[in-house]
């Protein structure tokens, strides 16, 4: 793929946007109009941006990543503008602010290389850290910095200046941090880690010291599952974590020593948390537990099975029914409005992404950036597995962000920086 | 290094795939499943808020529309601005209780169909018009109006017809309610009420409620007598001051008590004049249950009538009249286990002004787009010829007798020539249901129709159809035929 077909199929995937607002309309009465025109321009100018930043800053960087991912966005667009158009408006502002942050990101790589992450990595865990614990800080404090409970979760930041008030959810951003500080220390540790193990019988075991990094993460993991009642990202930090362990040294040892924490951790979870038993009530059986567990995963069962081969059409379902339908439930609420035929795209567009991401740490030759792609891409396919596989039953559902597509400012611009990320490292590597 | 990534990778991919299965299991193989859950509220929210298509009268008047909801300007809430007049034919469109009436029968056209499915999208994309087509129905805003005034606080109906088309003029059915209070939230309890109310106001008396017709059926029995060449206009019968029904204890006697003429001999005339039970007992079992069922499905009888939703059909049940001498001779006064819709009757009426051709009723004259362009237009249709035009000719001035000089001289409008019938059945509980049928003018029939009470609680003479139906009948006549 050219650069220009690149760039053609960047405005192509702006029209899908644009033509999914003017279907909603059309399904309301309306038809094309001022949010139709200005969708189209919001997309082409958002990403048009990135596109020119990547072609400026990272020239020879794969042409295959951003037109999948504006795909997606764009599916995504469609389905919040229908579900709640103010909610899109702000969207569209997060879109561009996303993509002038990727643009800066490739702007400030192109001067030091990826490597200037692999140099201040500590600096960078501590700052993570700190956006980690931001949402602990106090709700009713005067300091205009506060954190704010929502639905029983402390996961958001408010800056409240008086007369604006920003929402932002530290943990998109501190994930990208987490799996950089990762990638930089196992490329150290790798050897290390990979050597030192002990044998018992078949099975290689990692040796008790090794095993501190990962005892740390899972002590981390806990901390936001109970601190802040975030099982998504504390399930999200602990596999991306793992499964990076495992990509670099190799040793089943630690998929096997991860799993089992993992689910030592979640039974745990399970019997002394309300929160997490609920989600597991609501997954075993939705149905019997409509009125009142069940009832956001039956409708959103409903509305994938209501909108079955073809769907109700773009603004003709009723994907309002589902709590929380812009976020956790966009994907059920985009397969009621456009089908079967509409959700298997998006898996194939995410298989896309993933395959691109995938690609890009295979091709490299430095061990930093080939961990770090395939660590950022393992963030985003866990995450995709986890919300999915939520509303499709197939794990609990854990409540966190559909990459690209959900409703939510602090997760576009996070995800479009993991994107500027991946590029980045296709550029230094083709070189 | 590779090597474990690819291995994650195929995990990874792996995980995909049960999405791409998960996907497949909700929305291919179970969606029907879930669909019809009871608990999913989707299929019928489909309909609801959605906008409707127009209802109006021949004369303009809005019977039912959409308008914006105020509290939600992406939603529609469906008005009858008329209320309880139209209630019956128009029906409803709610949520909670689903469509009747022509909101039911005709929701295809009045619900909006831009579903965006692709075959609506080239429609769009071709200029046509997606939005919901409105009715404009063959009923009189006037007439209608002032038949369930006339109606007042009787149950009962009347149904009038143009005789030369078919059309039906007015149709009401007394109680009403309004549509509009089965539209809320409380739509359930609503319905509940009308349900307990003992006028049972949601029943259609005019066109889904079969009742016996007492002697307005002699015009069938006549019709045939008439058309087989049984008997004429002057043929004369015995007159006896009770017949006696053959095999049977049980007699008929006439409503007043007394013979029809003068005890000796009458004619056919005579005893359709003046309602003669003892006579049309006779009549109907000299003609025989077979030549009477010729006439009575010729005009419709046992027969699926089709007007907004099928009509129940009417019942002549020959074969086992053909049995039961006594039977048909108590059914040849309209009594028995003959039933009938007022609707029907009136039909029955029309086609005697019509020459003897029946025509099939219809309410909806033509259906059109938001431009006002037609795009379906109701034709004229004929059901055949019940009985021969001389038939029909005859039968005219019997009627006509029967309002100059009959038991129906209260159908009178002075300067118009009105023919008709009256009918006073036995109905439920041993009260009289009076009825009228009947058209005017005579030399050029411009309206037909039936006005029924039912269970009237006065009995005797006070209570027959000629004192109680029939100048309901002669208001509305006088009102069409004024206007």
């Amino acid at each position: 793929m050219s650069r220009t077909s690149e760039g053609l199929t960047i405005v192509a995937a702006s029209l899908l946007a644009a033509f999914g607002v003017a279907l909603v309309n059309f399904a309301n009465g309306g038809s094309v109009d001022a949010q139709t025109g200005l969708t189209f321009l919001v997309f082409v100018l958002a990403f048009g941006t990135l596109y020119t930043s990547v072609r400026v800053f990272a020239p020879r960087a794969t042409p295959l990543l951003i037109p999948p991912v504006v795909a997606l966005v764009a599916l995504g667009f469609f389905e919040i503008y229908r579900l709640d158009p103010v909610r899109a408006g702000l969207q569209r502002w997060w879109m561009l602010i996303g993509s002038a942050v990727a643009s800066l990101v490739l702007f400030l790589l192109s001067r030091g290389a990826t490597s200037v992450l692999r140099l201040y990595r500590n600096l960078i865990l501590i700052v993570t850290i700190g956006l980690l614990l931001l949402p602990n800080l106090p709700s009713d404090w005067a300091f205009p910095l506060k954190g704010l409970e929502v639905n029983g979760s402390r996961l958001w930041i408010v800056i409240d200046l008086g007369l604006t008030r920003m929402q932002f959810q530290p943990a998109e951003l501190a994930k990208l941090g987490i799996v950089i500080y990762f990638a930089a220390y196992l490329a150290d540790h790798q050897k290390a880690l990979r050597e030192a193990h002990r044998r018992i019988g078949p099975i290689r075991l990692p040796e008790p010291r090794q095993l501190i990094p990962l005892l740390l993460v899972w002590g981390g993991s806990i901390f936001i599952l109970v601190w802040q009642r975030d099982l998504g990202a504390s399930l999200l930090l602990f596999a991306g974590f793992v499964l990076l362990l495992y990509a670099a040294t190799g040793a089943t040892g630690y998929l096997v020593a991860g799993g089992m924490m993992t689910l030592t951790g979640a039974a745990a979870a399970a019997s002394l948390f309300d929160h997490v038993q609920r989600r597991i009530v609501a997954w075993v059986a939705p149905f019997e537990h409509y009125q009142d567990e069940g009832y956001q995963i039956a409708q959103g069962l409903f509305a994938l099975g209501t909108g079955s081969l073809s769907g109700a059409g773009p603004g003709l379902g009723r994907p309002d029914l589902i709590p929380n339908a812009s976020t956790d439930f966009i994907f059920a609420a985009i397969g009621e409005e456009i089908g079967f035929a509409g959700t298997v795209a998006i898996l194939a567009i995410f298989a896309l992404v993933v395959s691109v991401g995938l690609g890009i740490s295979f091709r490299s030759r430095d061990t930093f950036r080939k961990l770090l792609a395939a660590g950022l891409t393992f963030v985003m396919a866990v995450q995709v597995f986890l919300i999915i596989g939520g509303v499709l039953r197939i794990v609990p559902l854990t409540g966190i962000t559909l990459p690209f597509m959900s409703y939510g400012g602090s997760a576009l611009v996070g995800n479009l920086v993991l994107v500027a990320l991946l590029l980045r490292i296709s550029h230094e590597e083709a070189a | 290094m590779n090597g474990p990534i690819r291995r994650v990778a195929v995990g990874v991919f792996v995980c995909l795939s049960l999405l791409l299965a998960g996907v497949t299991w909700y929305q291919v193989v179970r969606a029907d499943e879930l669909r019809a859950d009871p608990r999913n509220p989707r299929p019928a929210l489909s309909e609801q808020g959605k906008e409707r298509g127009l209802i109006v009268t021949v004369d303009g008047t809005v019977l039912a529309r959409s308008v914006e909801d105020p509290d939600d300007p992406r939603s529609f809430v469906r008005e009858y601005p008329e209320g309880g007049v139209f209630a019956h034919v128009v029906g409803y469109s709610s949520f909670n209780l689903g469509n009747n009436g022509l909101e039911s029968t005709f929701s295809a056209d009045l619900r909006s169909r831009r579903d965006l499915t692709i075959s609506d999208l080239v429609a769009a994309i071709l200029g046509r018009d997606l939005r919901p087509r409105s009715l404009e129905l063959t009923l009189h805003t006037a007439l209608q109006r002032a038949a369930l005034e006339a109606l007042g606080a009787n149950r009962g109906a009347v149904v009038a017809l143009d005789p030369r088309t078919g059309a039906v003029l007015a149709a009401v059915s007394s109680p009403s309610f309004d549509p509009e209070t089965l539209l809320g939230d409380d739509a359930a309890a609503q319905w509940e009420t009308l349900l307990t109310d003992p006028g049972q106001p949601t029943r259609d008396r005019g066109t889904r409620e079969l009742y016996a017709p007492g002697s307005t059926f002699k015009t069938v029995v006549a019709a045939a007598a008439l058309d087989t060449g049984a008997a004429s206009a002057g043929s004369t019968f015995d007159d006896p001051v009770e017949f006696q029904l053959p095999g049977s204890d049980a007699t008929v006697s006439n409503a007043n008590g007394r013979a029809c003429n003068d005890g000796e001999t009458t004619t056919l005339l005579q005893a359709f004049v003046r309602s003669c039970n003892t006579i049309f007992a006779d009549l109907a079992i000299q003609l025989g249950a077979v030549d009477i069922g010729i006439t009575a499905e010729a005009l419709g009888f046992n027969q699926d009538i089709d007007y907004v939703s099928p009509v129940p059909p009417a019942v002549w049940n020959t074969a086992e009249l053909a049995q039961d001498a006594a039977a048909l001779g108590q059914s040849g006064i309209g009594e028995r286990d003959v039933r009938v819709t007022p609707l029907h009757m009136a039909m029955i009426a029309a086609a005697v002004a019509n020459d003897g051709v029946a025509l099939d009723p219809f309410v909806v004259r033509r259906i059109f787009d938001t431009d006002g362009q037609t795009l379906e237009e109701t034709e004229i249709s004929e059901s055949g010829r019940a009985m021969t035009s001389e038939t029909a000719d005859i039968l005219t001035q019997m009627m006509e007798r029967v309002v100059t000089e009959g038991t129906g001289s209260q159908a009178a409008v002075p300067g118009v020539r009105v023919a008709g019938k009256t009918g006073t059945s036995t109905g439920a509980g041993g009260f009289s249901n009076p009825w009228f049928i009947g058209f005017a003018p005579v030399d050029d029939p411009s309206i037909a129709l039936a006005v029924f009470i039912e269970g009237s609680e006065i009995s005797g003479e006070s209570a027959s159809g000629g004192s109680v139906a029939a100048p309901i009948a002669s208001r509305l006549i006088e009102l069409w035929l004024s206007s």
